[in-house]
């Protein structure tokens, strides 16, 4: 069974590694983390109509000197290909992405299951740096190392949360 | 109306302004016309200059930002409306070069050589201020209001159906570095 406070534990490591604005296409998995930044008044959260607007938006803010992260379903990491590739890695501007994977262990959607079989190889693939932490302590003890490897390279790194930390969506 | 003659009338009123430019054409004129650390060029993600654009408005409150974007890639990203109107960023303008054609790829029409009009796309999308200059004195006109009025604006263009001389540069890290510190160094929140 999960245990419902990771999502306060992934909302604490993007604040306490600097990252004050966060863009999100919801999704019912990372709107948990959601909950935590919106609360916060010293974070921004910014709801963009597709992930790619998203990247848009977040690399700017990192030109202007922010750090942001964007928190989006594994779809959505489908739908980001191309600007990562040719706005984010090519001109060296790092995001850190938060994704909730779906399409694995528990599955019921079959629409989910062919982008969340290749979440890994896909950002395998763009050179981005990947965790996949099963539970609150794989997270707490890999994520602030994860972070700061992206802004060293000043590139994507990218969260994959699998149902065994989240719980998943039920059907 | 020429995208240069446009470029050149813009680049004359610019002080601590960012611009950011679309890929192909619009950068291609700023580079030439109007070379400065606070251009941020785009290369690539066609679509994205408007949301980089609204990017470094929500990061820097304090400075004025203009988006030269295309009629091509504002098509595909209009979305982008919908979340500019939303934010409602008032250092924050989008300029739309519309040409009515794919320019860059060979001029295939786009939806605005059709039925379609970024005017009433921005309209629907809920942006109060749309101005729609219909030869040099109205641009003239509108410069001067994005550069020193509360925004948001969106300010669709008709330009003339031409390619952009010279060469593009591409050093598309080198120019990011450029502009990221060009940023920093201007100073926060008078």
């Amino acid at each position: 069974m999960a245990d419902a406070s990771w999502s306060k534990h992934m909302a604490d490591v993007l604040r306490r590694n600097g990252l004050r604005l966060f863009a999100t296409v919801p999704d019912y998995i990372v709107s948990q983390v959601l909950e935590h930044l919106w609360a916060d008044p010293t974070c921004t959260v910014v709801t963009a109509t597709r992930e790619e607007e998203a990247l848009g938006i977040l690399s700017g803010a990192w030109l202007g000197g922010e750090r942001g992260a964007l928190l989006m379903q594994n779809s959505g990491l489908g739908n980001s290909v191309n600007t990562l590739g040719s706005l984010n890695v090519a001109a060296q501007l790092p995001v850190v992405l938060v994704v909730s994977h779906r399409g694995d262990l528990a599955e019921f959607n079959p629409a989910q299951v062919p982008v969340g079989q290749a979440a890994e190889r896909i950002l395998d693939s763009l050179g981005i740096r990947h965790l996949m932490p099963r539970s609150i302590a794989d997270l707490e003890a890999q994520a602030d190392g994860l972070v700061t490897l992206g802004y060293t390279q000043s590139l994507p790194v990218a969260f994959l949360l699998p149902a065994e930390l989240t719980g998943g969506k039920l059907g | 109306m020429d995208r240069a003659t446009a470029t050149r009338l813009l680049v004359a009123r610019l002080t601590d302004e960012v611009v950011v430019s679309n890929l192909g054409q619009a950068t291609r004129d700023l580079q030439r016309l109007g070379d400065r650390p606070l251009n941020c060029y785009t290369f690539g993600s066609m679509g994205q200059c408007s949301s980089i654009g609204l990017g470094i408005a929500l990061a820097r409150p304090d400075v004025r930002v203009v988006c030269l974007d295309g009629d091509g890639s504002l098509l595909m990203n209009l979305g982008s409306l919908c979340t500019i109107a939303t934010l409602n960023p008032r250092n924050f303008a989008l300029v739309i070069w519309d040409n009515e054609v794919h320019m860059t790829t060979g001029g295939q029409p786009t939806a605005t050589a059709f039925r379609s009009s970024f005017a009433g796309l921005a309209r629907g999308a809920g942006i109060e201020k749309v101005l729609e200059p219909r030869d040099e004195a109205d641009l003239v006109r509108a410069y001067e209001r994005i550069l020193s009025e509360d925004g948001p604006f969106v300010v669709p263009v008709k330009i003339e159906k031409n390619q952009a001389e010279g060469r593009l540069e591409r050093d598309v890290v080198g120019y990011a570095r450029r502009f990221r510190q060009a940023l920093a160094a201007v100073p926060a929140a008078r």
